[in-house]
């Protein structure tokens, strides 16, 4: 085994084990779990043997295993851009009617302190 | 003096103006609110100095989410039936507001919406103009509403109406997204010719012509989501 094998190999099982460790505050769903497990698998097997990418590469009509996996890394990263795109929206408009809230709770405490003042005179 | 009406006006750090605009509503209509949009300057304490209502937001959130407050304020009060959008920076004119709550009275319409295009347009330059008539196209194809002027800021409308806006795009692209709420409801609108005086002052605040890019993106995302 070449060193970057071992060091990718205990890299991914670091990983496992911390996402496996923070299941319990993590609310995933099953099949994301299982995703996860076969997706850190397959990656496993693949740094033990690299020509099987290439296979799996020529399978689907591409020439080399790297271009696959070239491939395969922007379309995730297009979706992980994506995703985390709508999330931050989804965060602002919560963040929108938290603000809303406390801007007319407070408008509500000046309007009441108001109205005390000129009964008080 | 008109009780059954708020008028709402945002306001993004329009301390030099935002006074003496105040106080010309407020000679027309007793129920006015400003939203104070987290302005940096002092527009907070300007607004405190007349009779209008102050609603503070902690921090800028745009012109959108401002006047969503600024309708779920005036909404607590259930005597009012007419809701007013109005610009801070003294661009609309009262007598248009007089003209389009007039309508909206005498008329069977949910919504009353000023248009540039149909009046008179004082010191508008041909590029915005260009610009304003592309968003005028894009919004009448995505909507299938006929429109002539789609990012006008003054609007007239029923409780009906205001109860069911619910505007989530924070900037400018809450115009836009009335008008999907328009045709997703099916109010029935109407539009008013209004007499929009350009400012030096309000020029310079006025959006850039890029801004419309990012508008358009926002729109077409929400689509995506929602279909």
């Amino acid at each position: 085994m070449i060193l970057i094998q071992i060091i990718l190999v205990l890299a991914f099982l670091l990983l496992i084990l911390g996402f496996l460790k923070r299941q319990g505050s993590h609310q995933l769903s099953a099949l994301a779990k299982i995703f996860m497990m076969l997706f850190a698998a397959a990656a496993i097997f693949v740094i033990l043997f690299p020509d099987s990418s290439n296979s799996v590469a020529h399978f689907v009509g591409v020439g080399r295993g790297a271009d696959l996996l070239l491939y395969l890394l922007t379309m995730s990263f297009i979706f992980v851009v994506l995703s985390s795109y709508l999330a931050r929206k989804q965060d602002q408009r919560r963040f929108a009617m938290l603000a809303r809230q406390v801007a007319l709770l407070e408008a509500k405490i000046r309007n009441k302190a108001d109205d005390t003042k000129t009964t008080g005179q | 003096m008109r009780r059954d009406t708020y008028i709402i006006i945002p306001v993004y750090n329009e301390e030099k103006v935002i006074v003496s605009v105040v106080k010309k509503v407020l000679k027309n209509f007793s129920n006015v609110v400003c939203i104070n949009d987290g302005s940096t300057d002092s527009s907070a304490a300007e607004i405190l100095k007349t009779e209008a209502h102050l609603v503070n937001h902690p921090v800028n959130m745009g012109q959108g989410a401002a006047i969503q407050t600024g309708i779920e304020y005036a909404l607590q009060d259930k005597n009012i039936k007419y809701f007013v959008t109005f610009d801070a920076d003294g661009q609309h004119s009262l007598a248009d507001v007089e003209a389009m709550l007039k309508y909206i009275k005498e008329h069977q319409v949910d919504i009353v919406l000023g248009s540039r295009f149909l009046g008179s347009a004082q010191n508008l330059t041909g590029f915005r103009k260009f610009i304003l008539k592309l968003a005028v196209k894009f919004s009448n194809f995505t909507t299938g509403l006929k429109l002539t002027d789609a990012h006008n800021g003054l609007r007239v409308f029923n409780r009906k109406v205001a109860e069911n806006l619910h505007i989530t795009m924070p900037d400018m692209a809450h115009a836009s997204e009335i008008i999907h709420r328009i045709a997703e409801h099916n109010f029935r609108y109407k539009e008013v010719p209004v007499t929009i005086t350009y400012t030096d002052y309000s020029k310079a605040k006025g959006q850039s012509a890029i801004n419309a890019v990012n508008i358009t993106f926002d729109i077409l995302l929400q689509k995506v989501i929602k279909k």
